[in-house]
């Protein structure tokens, strides 16, 4: 849109056109195979456009940096053994290995909420057009919108895992492969979330605020930063904290996802280990479907 | 002989609350023709062109697209559709050749045939050596050109141009326009064009005057002319008397600085019959062949770049989108 762009094409032309070569007529693909490219092509935009964004990775890479090694190296020796009131827990963790699974949350969050930005960004600068007057159907488009998005925060997510030996955490491959299945269910879920609230914010600055408005919530009352603990009673637990605080987090259904992480990272499960995914598959099911519907009226 | 229509639009109606952005529009668009809708800002072309592509729902009225219906089978109807729209529509932070391989692969052209596909249509619009850029360092023409090099990929028969040339300067503008005539030969294709730049419709097959949502008027430059044009003749004389008197003696003929009078032309016998009673006492005389802008101006009682008018309607063309695509 520059000045100095425009006058780039004032290469003289030559008067007698270039003979082009002609293809000749073809079949052009259908049903499941053009349902398959079409969700490859949207995936692989995401990803190229996520990857070609250097903000986004040094974000990426900062935050659990920062939450890993500045805050949970920081609050490591406070965490073991407190005393609160007259009720004293032990946990079998560090505090560095507690928040650890917290902070690949943190990353997929950011991540898959972030990424909903491309799609007010297609809006805005009309790419979406492009999209929706192609023969796919709506749903494919979400799909590969989606599943784009949600790659890009399990790259992000897995991102977090480099910093295990700092947390003091061994990691076995299948404990990677059973971490990485829930990572994905819960970047689609996000992902899908993100483009919920991306088809009801209008604006990249309302996004920005909306998001952090999200975001940070739904992470501290996860059960990300401090343990509702499993040694006490669903009443105790209610003498420790405000009653209004357990309710919250417990309705928090991120509080199953990083209940989930733990269990795949940290071997530790605060509630019994098949909530977790069952609460991700349902969160997936209904925000993509919610997604759905906003973007068929599209 | 029948031959199908590449386009048909049957008695198209759509309202945006009270306003009527279309009032029963109908026309054909033949196989191979160039097809011109002419109109200023607000008229409802690209709200019609909008329906056409299946991005809007019509209120009332059928659209066909190759003897498809686009509101009964939109996604069959879009294959047959290459669109250019009137904003820009491409990623700009992919490359010339991702942006079209994402097309490619959206569309279903399968893999042998994307990339010669895509070389094909590259070189056509002339961007080859362009490549690999990202398509963020392109001018707007080029831009522009790419579009339409994408909008080709799939093997589209319909191509649908919104105001290609808008924000194009007069040299990109000519070479936008070398570009579609010679794809409209070289490769078959029904082209369908809105813009409001008079100059631009001339040399187009059929033109559509459209304005306030109905159509004005419908035929080809030279019949449009004919019909709704008016040749005028310019008249210089050596004195005022002359003037005031050829003026007098045609009803329509109005004096301009004196001693210059425009007269409404009547044919060759008029002419000849004009010169022999005001041959001697004329300095100058000048023909002014009917031009399509004072078609426009006589079918609709104003011109067509009528900015202020534009600007406002352009503003309610964005509310009524729901505040999308700001410019």
């Amino acid at each position: 849109m520059t000045d100095s762009a425009t006058q780039q094409p004032a290469k003289p032309q030559s008067p007698v056109p270039v003979p082009v070569p002609v293809s000749v007529p073809f079949e052009m693909t259908s049903g499941l195979r053009l349902q398959l490219a079409g969700v490859y092509a949207i995936w692989l935009r995401e990803v190229k456009r996520a990857v070609r964004d250097r903000g986004q990775l040094i974000g990426g890479v900062s935050r659990p940096l920062l939450w890993v090694i500045i805050m949970g190296i920081g609050l490591n020796p406070y965490f073991r053994g407190e005393v609160y009131g007259e009720v004293r827990f032990v946990v079998p963790y560090t505090y560095l290995q507690f928040i650890f699974p917290a902070v690949i949350l943190l990353n997929i969050l950011y991540t898959s909420v972030q990424s909903a930005v491309s799609t007010i960004w297609d809006r805005e600068f009309g790419f979406l057009r492009e999209i929706l007057v192609s023969p796919l159907p709506r749903a494919t488009i979400l799909l590969g919108k989606v599943l784009g998005g949600t790659t890009v925060a399990l790259f992000h997510g897995s991102l977090v895992l480099v910093l295990a030996r700092f947390a003091d955490i061994t990691l076995t491959p299948l404990d990677i492969v059973h971490g990485l299945a829930i990572m994905f269910m819960l970047a689609f879920a996000l992902t899908s979330l993100g483009v919920v609230i991306a088809n009801r914010v209008r604006s990249f600055e309302g996004f920005g605020v909306f998001a952090n408005a999200v975001i940070l919530p739904l992470y501290f009352t996860s059960s990300s930063i401090f343990p509702l603990d499993p040694s006490l009673t669903s009443a105790q637990t209610k003498v420790v904290y405000p009653e209004w605080l357990v309710i919250v987090v417990e309705f928090n259904p991120l509080t199953y996802a990083v209940d989930s992480l733990r269990g795949a990272f940290i071997h530790f499960y605060q509630f019994d280990p098949k909530l977790g995914p069952i609460v991700l598959v349902i969160m997936a099911a209904i925000f993509f479907s919610i997604a759905l519907r906003d973007f068929q009226k599209a | 002989m029948t031959m199908t229509p590449a386009v048909e639009i049957t008695d198209v109606t759509k309202r945006y609350g009270r306003t009527v952005a279309l009032g029963g529009v109908s026309f054909d668009v033949r196989p191979n023709e160039l097809f011109a809708l002419l109109g200023p800002n607000g008229a409802g072309k690209t709200t019609l062109l909008h329906i056409l592509c299946t991005i809007l729902r019509p209120d009332g009225g059928t659209a066909r697209i190759n003897g498809v219906d686009v509101v009964r089978d939109p996604r069959k109807a879009r294959r047959d559709l290459g669109v250019v729209f009137q904003e820009p529509s491409l990623d700009d932070r992919l490359t010339l050749y991702e942006n079209l391989n994402f097309h490619g692969l959206v569309y279903g052209v399968p893999k042998a045939q994307r990339e010669q596909r895509i070389e094909e249509m590259l070189a056509l619009v002339e961007l080859s050596e362009w490549r690999e850029r990202l398509v963020r360092t392109l001018s707007s023409g080029m831009k522009r050109r790419l579009e339409i090099a994408r909008a080709l990929v799939h093997q589209s028969r319909i191509l649908i141009l919104d105001e290609p040339t808008v924000g194009l300067d007069a040299q990109s503008r000519e070479r936008l326009w070398e570009y579609v005539h010679r794809l409209r030969t070289e490769k078959d294709l029904t082209v369908i064009v809105t813009t409001h730049y008079i100059e631009e419709v001339e040399r187009c097959d059929r033109v559509c005057v459209i304005d306030r949502g109905a159509i004005l008027a419908q035929d080809t430059p030279a019949a449009l002319k004919e019909q709704h044009g008016q040749e005028l003749i310019r008249v210089t004389t050596r004195e005022i008397a002359t003037a005031a008197e050829i003026a007098a003696s045609y009803p329509d003929g109005t004096v301009h600085k004196d001693t210059e009078v425009v007269i409404k032309s009547q044919g060759d016998a008029f002419m000849e019959a004009f010169l022999t009673r005001y041959g001697g006492r004329i300095r100058r005389l000048a023909v002014e062949e009917p031009s399509l802008e004072s078609v426009f101006l006589s079918l609709t009682g104003r011109g067509l770049r009528d900015q202020a008018a534009g600007a406002r309607e352009l503003t309610y063309e964005f509310g009524k989108r729901g505040g999308e695509h700001t410019k």
